[in-house]
This record gives structure tokens, C-alpha cells and sequence, in this order.
């Protein structure tokens, strides 16, 4: 599969040609497979060998009274049959192939597709959330890849680019985020941390994880030469021995070993033996839907990379589906530490973060979470701390993963919570650094979690009737969606407000900071391509 | 690390839960009227069907009209207090939303984080002259909704958030 001649940045191109054939790939597949066998059954009852396949039935009833097995039963026309079929599929792949096109130029990625019912799709560079690159097992077969651009939207606010070669489609890539991280903001990360553009541009070579080809090696049309890559410098990676042994360590597993232990110690009792085992066919399902649940943890989270690709995090992760999600450090809207109970003995933290536009994703896979850290140490936690959070020095994390009791830096419930929160009232707390604000919470499974100030979107409080009567509230810290909502329950009236009043302050100050650097929206937003450098109106990638 | 001793005390003009000193504003006592209608809608031809129904087969039926009514009350009751509970500031640079007694909410939603406004009003509430202003952020759980503005004031309030969401617009 050849791709046309190479052309430049900004002009319309085409997908991979097989893409058609791996996105309807499995249906095809099987579908090919059974009219096969069906050929296959016929072209031999043809030849009079049915008497040997339909062993016992009646040689005549191959046929049966339907006339297109009649008609095709037939060693000839079978073939005709089948090269017809095969030809129409070729023909509406080629033609959907044709039809879908993308462009990345005047500040935007667009895709058009369809023949009958158009789509064109466009997302703005400066409104790029993370870039992924998904690649199921045919597409690795293949050397194929999709890029995944994720925008902050509704439901379906993803511009996806099914398939492309796998070169180009890492070239592609890394082109979307140079232009994209332009528009850098405040964030977690201090200015003087993430440096100039400058940083991004360095010629160091790129150490290849999965030894793929350099984008430039099979003609990629889009950069015309090696990109500027940031240095990717691993920053670890988790052992999949250790991912299996925490994917069993989990809340449903541990509850189902525990019904099965008592089931076996029932079953020995011969009293109630029967009845043990006349719950076995009852719990089988939920086991099933338990286990199922997490053999899909473990293949998501199996192979797990994280690297540092200038100011952005890469993790690449999945046994089957090979993803890589390439996230900026100024796009992470939360993080989350969270050590389940279980974990607890072996010390194990998972690290997640909210990103505008994934979480919501609807392809494939119902909700794919943001994993920054699927199982690790504290040190392991702490590095990946480091690396995407600078901005919250150290000591304010240990604070918050371990911390306990009074602690002149953190505020948190008082004796009055200690009703609702008989365990926990000592620990939960708020504490405001520099950049962020962090939240500690639980006893049992314990939680920290970081909102940027410049990323909270609103802030709520509230009280139930039960609170009301104790003199309590609940403050929320609102980023955009995903798997981490941060929550402080429980917090006295007074102390609540002052919280509001606080961190609404901060965030008012962190809006401000960021919005010299801000991208302009109306009513052409061009902010983010520097035109001066650029007078012919179209961006080009930048070269060294 | 926070300093110990940004500890703001309480300030005059400190959004608080409940009370305070800001000029809070209630919402049109219309919004009452038009709930209140609803319920009578929903409420009146069920309460018909059970008087019918008792009159007709057995009298045990107008115990449910009575719970029916008592129900009515109750709610009705409890749309004037939900109704005076609502009250809304501008500040500088939020717009704060405050609803609910027994179970009281209150938001705080940053002019810059605007990504739409919606006004609303079905025909009941068109009649009664009132709509409803809905403010939706990036985040599906923290926009907020201020029902019961009179129209005009709804759409002045929505070309005033629009401008202010455009002057202090930040980035997600």
C-alpha cells in the first residue's frame, strides 16, 4: 500500500488505505469467515460430498427449497457469489477511504468523512486536551495507528483518526502537541519549571520505546523533516507481576474470596453443605462479571510506560490495545492519590487525573479513566509527583497522603465531624499551596487530591439537614470531569465559607496570571500560531 | 506550603451560606405562582377521579382524596419556602447561587468559566412572564440554574454574564 506523493503541511490527506478493513475488521472478518463455510459446505455437497458431510441426512436436502442455495451451490457461481461480495466490500471501502480526509493547518485539525451523510470535523489546536495513540492487535499486526485528538466538549468532542501508518501517525502527533503547547498556561507546573519554548526544541535524540520506525522513515508527508522532539525521558514503569497482584487485590475480588471461603467451609458442614452449593450457580454471574471486570483492568493497565516528553507526560499502556495518551502537563485539571484499604499493607498509591475530553470517551471502551499511575509505591508516587506536579513542593504531598491530626498547614473538620466521620475527622483537611489546592481525605482508603487553582471551574457548598442541625458543610471543588471529584465533607459552617472565600480568592488571582497567555477566542482565534512566522498563512512544522 | 496565617476572618461581605451582608437577591414570587399551578395540574384530576370514584363504589376512596389534599398542602407549602430559599449575587467576578433550606446548596460560578447560558420558559412561565437562566460550565455537575428571573431581567443578565464571560474569559 503505497501512499500518494508526499504533501505538504495544511493540504487535505488521506487515511491509511486498510484502515476501512480494521475498523469494520472483526465484523468482516467474520462475516467472510462464515460465508466461507457456508461456500466451503456447499462446494463440496456439490462434488457429491455431502452425503459425507450431512452424514445420515438425505443428499437431496442440501439444497433444501431455498433458492439462493440453490443457487449458489453451484461450484462456479459460488465463486462468482463470493468475488462479487468481496468486490462490493472493496468497492464501499475504497469509497469511504476516498472520502475521509484530514487536514492539519490554520490552527486546526479537520476530518471530513462520510459519502452519503457528511461529517466535518475540526478542533482547534489551542483547545487539544491530550493526544492518544490507540493501537489494537490487527492494527499492530498491520504497523497501523489511530490518533485519538481529545478537545474538551460533550460526550463526543474527539476527533479521531482511524487508521494511519504508525510513523506518521507518531509524527502527526508530535506535530499536534508542538502546536498545541504554545499556548501554555498556569498550572500546576511553574513558569520557570516548564521553561521556554526553547525546551521543546531539543536535539537529542529520541530513545524509541516500542522500537518504532523514526517518523520520517516511510515517507510521512507531514513534517517534511525530523521533528524538534523533546527529549522522552522514562520516568518508570510498572512491573506487570505487580499490576496482576493489585488487580486482585481489589474490594470485589476480596468480597467474592470471602463468599467462596465461607461457601467451602459451608459445603464441608454437612448441615448446611447442599445449601452452599445450591448457591454456586447464583454467584457464578457476579464472578464472571468480576472477573471480567478485572481482566480489563489488567489489559489496559498491563505494559505500563510513563515517560516526560518536554512538558508533557506520556504513558503508554495496554496488553492488547497498545495505547499511547500524551497529556500536558497545563491540561491536567485534578489529580488524585487514592490508596484503596487493601492496598494499604503493601503500601501501594494510584495516581489519576481529570483531562478535559478523555473519561468521556466513546470509543470502544466505555469509560477509559486517566491512569497516571496505576499501582505504585509511595516513592514511585512521588516521582510521578515530581514530574507532572512540580509546583506542590514535596513535604505539602506527605502531607496530604499521610498526614494525620493537627498540622498548623492544614484546616480541616473539627471535633463536631467527629459523628459522621468518627475515623477520618482528624485527617480530613485542606491545605493551599502556591498553585493548588490539596484535599486529604479518609482514614480507611485514603485520598489526596490536587486542583490547580487556575483549573477550578466552579465551587459549590452545601449541607443536608443532618449537617444543618450539627453546624457543618460541604465544600466541592469542581474541575471538568473526570474520574477524580474532589469533596471535602463535613467542615464547620464558618470554616466552609472561609474555605469558599479562600480558594475563590486563589483562583480569581490564578485566572488572572493566566490570562496575558490566554488564547484569544473571538472572533478568529489565531492566537495560537505565531503569524509572523508563518506570513503565508499556513503553520509549518518547525524545524531545528 | 499555605501559611497559617491566611486565615481570613469572616469578612462583612463574605458569601455565606445563609444571612450576610451582600445584596442577595431574591427570585420573582412568580416562580411560586407558576409551580403551584403545575402541582394543581398534576394534582387536581386525580383528586376528581378519586372523589368520583369514592361517591360512585365506596366511600373508603376519600381517604385518599384527603391524603391526596393533605399531600397538595404540604407541597404546596414547601414550593413558598423552596421559592424564598432562592436567592442570587453578582460579584466581581463569580456569580453565587444560593437554593434550598433543609437542604441548602450553594454555588459559586466564576464569570470566566462561563461556556454557555440558557434561557428557558415554557409556556406556563411565558405567561406568568418569568424564565429561567441556566449556566453551564465545562463541567457538567457545577453549572447552575436560577429559575424564576422576569424575562427582561433574564436576558439582561445573560448579556451581562456573556460580557463579563468575554472579558475575563480564561482557559480551561
Amino acid at each position: 500500500m503505497t501512499e500518494p506523493v508526499p504533501e505538504p503541511s495544511g493540504e487535505w490527506q488521506r487515511l491509511h488505505p486498510l484502515s476501512p478493513l480494521l475498523r469494520g475488521g472483526v465484523v468482516l472478518l467474520a462475516i467472510l469467515g462464515y460465508a466461507a463455510s457456508q461456500l466451503f459446505d456447499n462446494f463440496l455437497s456439490s462434488f457429491g460430498f455431502g452425503d459425507i458431510v450431512l452424514d445420515g441426512a438425505p443428499a437431496d436436502d442440501t439444497g433444501g427449497g431455498d433458492p439462493f442455495e440453490q443457487a449458489v451451490a453451484h461450484p462456479l457461481l459460488a465463486l462468482v457469489v463470493l468475488a462479487v461480495f468481496l468486490g462490493l466490500i472493496a468497492l464501499v471501502n475504497w469509497v469511504t477511504w476516498r472520502f475521509a480526509r484530514f487536514r492539519v493547518g490554520g490552527g486546526q485539525v479537520e476530518l471530513r468523512q462520510g459519502v452519503l451523510f457528511r461529517q466535518h470535523r475540526q478542533v482547534r489546536l489551542e483547545r487539544v486536551q491530550a493526544v492518544e495513540l490507540s493501537r489494537p492487535l490487527l492494527a499492530r499486526a498491520l504497523r497501523l495507528a489511530r490518533v485519538v485528538v481529545q478537545s474538551a466538549g460533550g460526550s463526543d468532542s474527539t476527533l479521531t483518526l482511524s487508521f494511519l501508518d504508525l510513523g506518521r501517525a507518531e509524527a502527526l502527533r508530535e506535530h499536534l502537541l508542538e502546536l498545541a503547547g504554545r499556548t501554555d498556561e498556569a498550572s500546576l507546573v511553574p513558569a520557570e519549571a516548564v521553561g521556554p519554548e526553547g525546551s521543546l526544541t531539543s536535539s537529542l535524540p529520541r530513545p524509541d520505546a516500542e522500537g518504532a520506525p523514526r517518523p520520517d522513515a516511510e515517507g510521512a508527508p507531514l513534517p517534511h523533516a525530523p521533528l524538534p522532539h523533546a527529549p522522552l525521558r522514562p520516568v518508570l514503569e510498572v512491573p506487570n507481576g505487580r499490576l496482576f497482584v493489585a488487580t486482585i487485590l481489589h474490594g470485589s475480588t476480596i468480597v467474592l474470596g470471602a463468599l467462596v471461603l465461607f461457601g467451602l467451609i459451608g459445603a464441608g458442614v454437612r448441615s448446611v453443605g447442599p445449601l452452599a452449593l445450591a448457591g454456586i450457580p447464583a454467584l457464578l454471574p457476579v464472578a464472571l462479571g468480576i472477573g471480567w471486570g478485572r481482566v480489563k483492568e489488567l489489559l489496559t493497565h498491563g505494559n505500563f510506560h510513563l515517560a516526560q516528553a518536554g512538558t508533557a507526560v506520556r504513558v503508554q499502556e495496554g496488553l492488547t490495545d497498545l495505547r499511547t495518551t500524551t497529556i500536558p502537563f497545563h491540561r491536567i485539571q485534578a489529580l488524585e492519590l487514592v490508596q484503596p484499604l487493601w492496598w494499604r499493607p503493601v503500601g501501594w498509591w494510584r495516581i489519576r487525573v481529570n483531562v478535559a475530553g478523555s473519561g468521556s470517551q466513546g470509543e470502544g471502551e466505555g469509560q477509559r479513566e486517566t491512569t497516571l499511575l496505576p499501582v505504585g509505591t509511595l516513592d514511585d508516587a512521588r516521582l510521578v509527583l515530581s514530574v507532572v506536579a512540580p509546583g506542590v513542593p514535596a513535604a505539602a504531598w506527605d502531607g496530604a497522603v499521610l498526614g494525620d491530626g493537627p498540622d498548623p498547614a492544614w484546616r480541616g473538620q473539627t471535633a463536631r465531624a467527629r459523628w459522621l466521620d468518627p475515623l477520618s475527622w482528624r485527617r480530613n483537611a485542606w491545605s493551599d499551596v502556591t498553585s493548588a489546592v490539596l484535599l486529604r481525605t479518609g482514614r480507611l482508603t485514603r485520598r489526596a487530591v490536587a486542583v490547580p487553582h487556575a483549573r477550578i471551574q466552579s465551587l459549590t457548598v452545601s449541607q443536608g439537614w443532618l449537617e444543618s442541625r450539627l453546624g457543618l458543610a460541604t465544600v466541592h471543588v469542581i474541575p471538568a470531569p473526570g474520574p477524580v471529584s474532589p469533596v471535602l465533607a463535613h467542615l464547620d459552617t464558618a470554616r466552609a465559607e472561609v474555605f469558599l472565600a479562600e480558594v475563590c480568592e486563589r483562583a480569581r488571582s490564578a485566572r488572572r496570571r493566566s490570562e496575558p497567555t490566554r488564547a484569544p477566542l473571538a472572533p478568529d482565534p489565531s492566537g495560537l500560531v505565531d503569524w509572523s512566522r508563518h506570513p503565508q498563512g499556513t503553520p509549518e512544522p518547525e524545524r531545528p | 506550603m499555605a501559611d497559617p496565617t491566611s486565615v481570613t476572618p469572616t469578612r462583612p461581605n463574605a458569601v455565606t451560606l445563609r444571612g450576610g451582608h451582600l445584596p442577595w437577591r431574591p427570585v420573582s414570587p412568580m416562580l411560586a405562582r407558576v409551580r403551584l399551578i403545575t402541582l394543581g395540574i398534576v394534582l387536581l384530576p386525580l383528586v376528581v377521579a378519586t372523589v368520583v370514584v369514592g361517591l360512585l363504589v365506596t366511600r373508603w376512596v376519600l381517604l385518599g382524596t384527603l391524603a391526596l389534599v393533605l399531600l397538595g398542602g404540604w407541597v404546596a407549602w414547601l414550593i413558598g419556602r423552596q421559592v424564598s430559599a432562592i436567592s442570587w449575587v453578582e460579584l466581581d467576578e463569580e456569580i453565587v447561587i444560593r437554593k434550598g433550606r433543609l437542604f441548602r446548596s450553594l454555588v459559586s460560578v466564576p464569570y470566566g468559566r462561563l461556556q454557555y447560558v440558557d434561557i428557558q420558559s415554557g409556556p406556563l412561565a411565558r405567561a406568568n412572564g418569568i424564565a429561567s437562566c441556566e449556566i453551564h460550565t465545562a463541567s457538567p455537575e457545577s453549572g447552575g440554574s436560577l429559575p424564576g428571573l422576569p424575562v427582561a431581567e433574564a436576558e439582561a443578565l445573560r448579556s451581562r454574564l456573556a460580557a463579563r464571560g468575554e472579558a475575563q474569559r480564561a482557559g480551561l
